[in-house]
């Protein structure tokens, strides 16, 4: 019965828009473990149940099937598939050859204000304090 | 009796899961508990945070998840279902529901006419308001100042489709709102009032006064006014209220076969 | 901003200048109209019609590129007829005598000139904006996205200084922002002159919090930015990139030159969801993961801190991203990688940014907490700048306009103005895949006043083709009232018509760096 019945769920994730600055808050509904809709969370301190149409369907890119599933190596469009931890080691070989031969200024990074906080400040301690530069921004300027 | 005890009596008559509220980080959300998650039911159902239970009942029957399901509803709630039931939205065998009657605040803050379910388990019934101050203030203004009130503020529509998307008895797979020769597409305001007429249109039969919509318009639109008004227009001409009771059928649905609405009209 | 959002709604005067809030922003947009219904005066400062502009009080058409020349303006009219907030600019602001001094240039003819709005009105609305008892500044990128984008906001922040709209309840200065986590990327040091809370990298005192924390020396030196980072990859400089969740080859300026760029470095790291245009140039790309799979924060425009939690899981083998950023981290050979959930990483976060030190997932909960929030008792910080400033008094900026910034070049008669539609967002990598988006606006388009379009023998939806100096694009043409004749506006959203093509990224701000996405010399041609 419901108990072993695992797919037999519905529920609802508090979370905030991934769209506009505006930081709306909203519940994704998860149907059977999979993403089903977007409900406007009541009592938001900025939205009170209340959306834009970006809102209200920003579930939908989610199960594309053009998600990124595998990491691909590769040059000009001309991708392999490879497994996850032999793409981390060639980026950190290259990371640290390019380190080597040339100092830190010849890395760059670019961070993203559609990440998190935590993964914008990753991203930052990576190039000061692993790497050892400051060539760090993201696309603030748009 | 409260929503645990009544839950609990459902899981033992063979439920498999209670569609009700949990409390989390100060927001009550709706979740569908298992019988080994009765204890986290949310002791009262939170008037300020109002989620279209009975669209979601829809859904989960929808997307093909199997079982019988004990639903918290409240009066607008069970009427949704019944409007639901009655267009073969929801199988009614598969479904209990938790009657939870409204607070007067509630009932006064909605104008609502019926604020309780058919049979109440949990809290105490109050009559409920059977003349809308809000519609009789829009019914007060002269012709013209109405209707340029009207198209004020459906000329401030940011096409959310809140209304529609947060609607319990919204659910047609082809929505007029979209349709291009409708409606034309990629422009705010949505063209009016073509746009809030088509939808007053549809919600005449079928709206059963939960709020929603208005509660969700970031534009603060009063759509519930409107809609209670077009379906005060329909009982008064057909003696027709929606979601009232299983047996009553639709005036708009009769009126030839193009408003019969298609069969199995399932989201995709 | 300085202030909140649900604050807007109890404004007097709203004045919004190069905002068009219904599509950027729609959830503020309905606070905007609620003020408005509540009797609030809405003044809108903006070249093309938008949403709002049937709710304002007054719409006053700049020629693109005068902001500072009416806003100057509005502040001597302000000034002359003595309607400042005196106590207050003498309490609390440093610098008014050379401002008021710098002012006497832009007498109301000669801005009315310039600017092309009536003198009459420009009088107006500087007496409404001056007598309103709480009166709220909000702007996004149509001021910013200047080369004098800088000098724009200093402007408008005179003008709320000057009028002792600042430290009150729905007053203030109040940029909106784009992308839902700028402010935070901002907050955390994706820059390259500043740590965590704004601390600059060359303050030894703030960088040595971070060196005793870290255990190991930073460095002291700003880094590149965004678009001198392309620059010094075309120069041979930057030999190894890692871009993270950004595209920029739809979103930035110039794309030829950014292709140019990306595919010059020795070694190209692109991390996100989907293989963008960007990842295509990509020697590894990673598979990074969505918002709905990952717990983290966001920090809104109005600085609230929130939290987002995982709702499912990512597809294959693709990763949260802070996890990938720690396993390269930790396969080069760095310690101080090991977290076991992002809660760990923002507690790190809040011991080393005083403007977060208050802050934890279990104070944020649902409603956020905004910054400053320095100690766990702090409720947060609802608007800025209520005792003080930063820097103790409030210091008027001296900004001048110069007429070189509205120069058009021959034989590019039309000013192009790009920026976004409100059923797109950004590069479309995420809301193209949308389908009631794609529905909505599914293709890229140019604006152009039914006046030039007759000129020209152009009809609406006929295909034309927009030249400037830096490239061109075909797209179809939309005749609208929407903008003037002279002025023509495209979406940049749509890959196959990158409207960013046509915009160069020489000329930027000095301070800012932004270039110039707003004023863009241009011609029509039939296609
Ligand atoms: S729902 Fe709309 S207004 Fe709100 S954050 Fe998302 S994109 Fe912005
Ligand atoms: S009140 Fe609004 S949301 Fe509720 S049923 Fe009527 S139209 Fe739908
Ligand atoms: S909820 Fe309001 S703003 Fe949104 S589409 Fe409906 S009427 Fe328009």
């Amino acid at each position: 019965m419901s108990d072993k019945n695992l797919d037999f769920s519905y529920t609802t994730v508090p979370t905030i828009c991934p769209y506009c600055g505006t930081g709306c808050g909203m519940l994704l509904e998860v149907i059977g473990g999979k993403i089903s809709g977007v409900l406007p969370m009541k009592g938001h301190p900025v939205s009170d149940g209340c959306l834009c149409l970006k809102g209200w369907t920003a579930h939908e890119f989610v199960s594309s099937p053009d998600r990124l599933a595998r990491a691909l190596v590769g040059k000009d469009g001309d991708f392999k598939e490879v497994g996850y931890t032999e793409a981390v080691a060639l980026v950190a070989d290259a990371m640290r050859e390019t380190v080597e031969n040339h100092g830190p200024d010849s890395c760059a990074f670019v961070a993203s204000a559609r990440c998190t906080n935590e993964e914008n400040y990753l991203m930052s301690k990576l190039a000061r304090f692993a790497v050892g530069t400051n060539n760090i921004d993201h696309c603030a300027r748009l | 009796m409260s929503i645990r005890e009544k839950a609990r009596q459902l899981f033992a008559e063979g439920v498999d899961g209670v569609l009700a509220f949990k409390r989390t980080d100060g927001v009550c959300i709706p979740h569908l508990f298992t019988k080994t998650e009765v204890e986290e039911i949310c002791k009262d159902v939170p008037a300020d945070q109002r989620y279209p239970v009975a669209g979601i009942v829809r859904r989960i029957f929808l997307s093909g998840l199997a079982g019988k399901i004990g639903v918290v509803a409240r009066g607008c709630d069970e009427r949704a279902l019944i409007e639901l039931g009655k267009q073969g939205q929801i199988d009614f065998d598969l479904l209990s529901i938790i009657g939870v009657a409204c607070s007067e605040e509630q009932a006064r803050y909605c104008e609502c006419s019926k604020p309780y379910p058919s049979r109440i388990d949990v809290g105490s019934r109050f009559e409920g308001i059977s003349v809308s101050e809000k519609v009789r203030a829009v019914e007060s203004m002269e012709g013209d100042e109405r209707l340029a009130y009207w198209l004020a503020q459906f000329a401030s529509c940011l096409k959310c489709m809140g209304c529609r998307n947060i609607c319990p008895v919204c659910y047609c797979v082809e929505c007029s709102l979209e349709d291009e020769n409708l409606v034309r597409r990629g422009s705010v305001p949505p063209d009016w009032p073509v746009f809030h007429l088509l939808r007053a249109v549809d919600m005449a039969s079928r709206c059963i006064d939960c709020g929603l919509c208005e509660e969700s318009c970031p534009s603060g639109i009063p759509l519930r006014t409107l809609y209670k008004k077009a379906t005060e227009i329909v009982k008064e001409l057909f003696d027709y209220e929606p979601g009232a009771d299983m047996t009553q059928r639709s005036p708009l649905g009769t009126i030839g076969d193009q408003s019969e609405l298609p069969g199995g009209a399932f989201e995709a | 901003m300085t202030n909140s959002i649900g604050e807007l709604s109890d404004a007097d005067v709203i004045l919004l200048t190069g905002s068009n809030t219904s599509e950027q922003h729609p959830v503020i947009a309905g606070k905007i109209l609620d003020a408005v219904r509540k009797g609030a005066k809405l003044l809108i400062f903006d070249p093309r019609i938008i949403h709002l502009t049937s709710f304002a009080h007054m719409h006053l058409r700049q020629k693109p590129g005068t902001d500072i020349v009416w806003i100057n303006a509005l502040m001597k009219v302000i000034i002359d007829e003595d309607l400042l907030d005196r106590e207050f600019v003498n309490s609390r602001t440093e610098g008014f005598e050379e401002l008021s001094r710098s002012l006497e240039n832009y007498s109301l003819e000669r801005a009315a000139e310039i600017c092309g709005i009536e003198a009459s009105d420009l009088r107006e609305a500087a007496r409404i904006f001056a007598m309103a008892d709480k009166a709220s500044i909000v702007y996004c990128m149509g001021i910013t996205q200047h080369v004098f984008g800088t000098r724009n906001v200093l402007a408008l922040a005179n003008l709320a200084l000057l009028t002792g709209n600042v430290g009150r309840l729905s007053t203030g200065v109040n940029p909106l922002r784009g992308q839902n986590n700028v402010q935070g990327a901002c907050d955390v040091g994706a820059l390259p002159n500043v740590l965590t809370g704004y601390q600059k990298v060359d303050d030894d005192v703030a960088r040595g919090n971070f060196e005793s924390a870290y255990g190991k020396k930073l460095p002291s030196k700003p880094g590149l930015t965004l678009i001198e980072i392309m620059n010094a990859c075309l120069e041979g400089k930057i030999k190894f990139l890692y871009i993270m969740g950004e595209n920029p080859m739809i979103t930035e300026p110039d794309l030829k030159h950014v292709e140019e760029a990306l595919s010059a470095v020795d070694f190209l790291v692109v991390q996100d969801i989907f293989l963008t245009e960007t990842a295509r140039l990509a020697h590894v790309v990673l598979p990074g993961s969505c918002w709905a799979e990952k717990d983290g924060t966001f920090t809104n425009t109005e600085r609230r801190v929130q939290r987002i939690r995982k709702a499912i899981d990512p597809p294959g083998d693709a990763r949260l991203d802070w996890q990938i950023i720690c396993d390269i981290a930790k396969a080069f050979g760095s310690d101080y990688f090991e977290y076991s959930s992002a809660e760990e990483i923002f507690d790190e976060i809040a011991k080393l940014t005083p403007s977060y030190s208050g802050m934890s997932y279990q104070r944020l909960s649902t409603q956020g907490l905004q910054w400053p929030c320095p100690s766990v008792d702090h409720p947060g910080t609802v608007y800025l700048h209520e005792t003080g400033f930063a820097r103790g008094k409030g210091l008027f900026s001296v900004v001048e306009y110069d007429p070189e910034s509205q120069k058009l070049e021959e034989h590019y008669p039309f000013v192009l103005m790009t920026g976004r539609v409100g059923f797109q967002y950004h590069s479309g990598t995420m809301s193209r895949r949308s389908r009631a988006l794609a529905r909505e606006v599914p293709e890229a388009y140019v604006e152009i006043s039914p006046q030039d379009a007759a000129r020209l023998g152009i009809s609406d939806r006929d295909k034309v083709k927009v030249v400037s100096p830096n490239g061109e694009l075909t797209v179809r043409a939309f005749v609208t009232e929407r903008v003037r004749p002279g002025e023509i506006f495209i979406p940049f959203h749509f890959s196959e018509a990158p409207a960013n093509i046509l915009i160069n990224s020489r000329e930027l701000d000095p301070q800012s760096k932004i270039t110039s996405m707003k004023f863009c010399p241009a011609r029509i041609e039939k296609a």
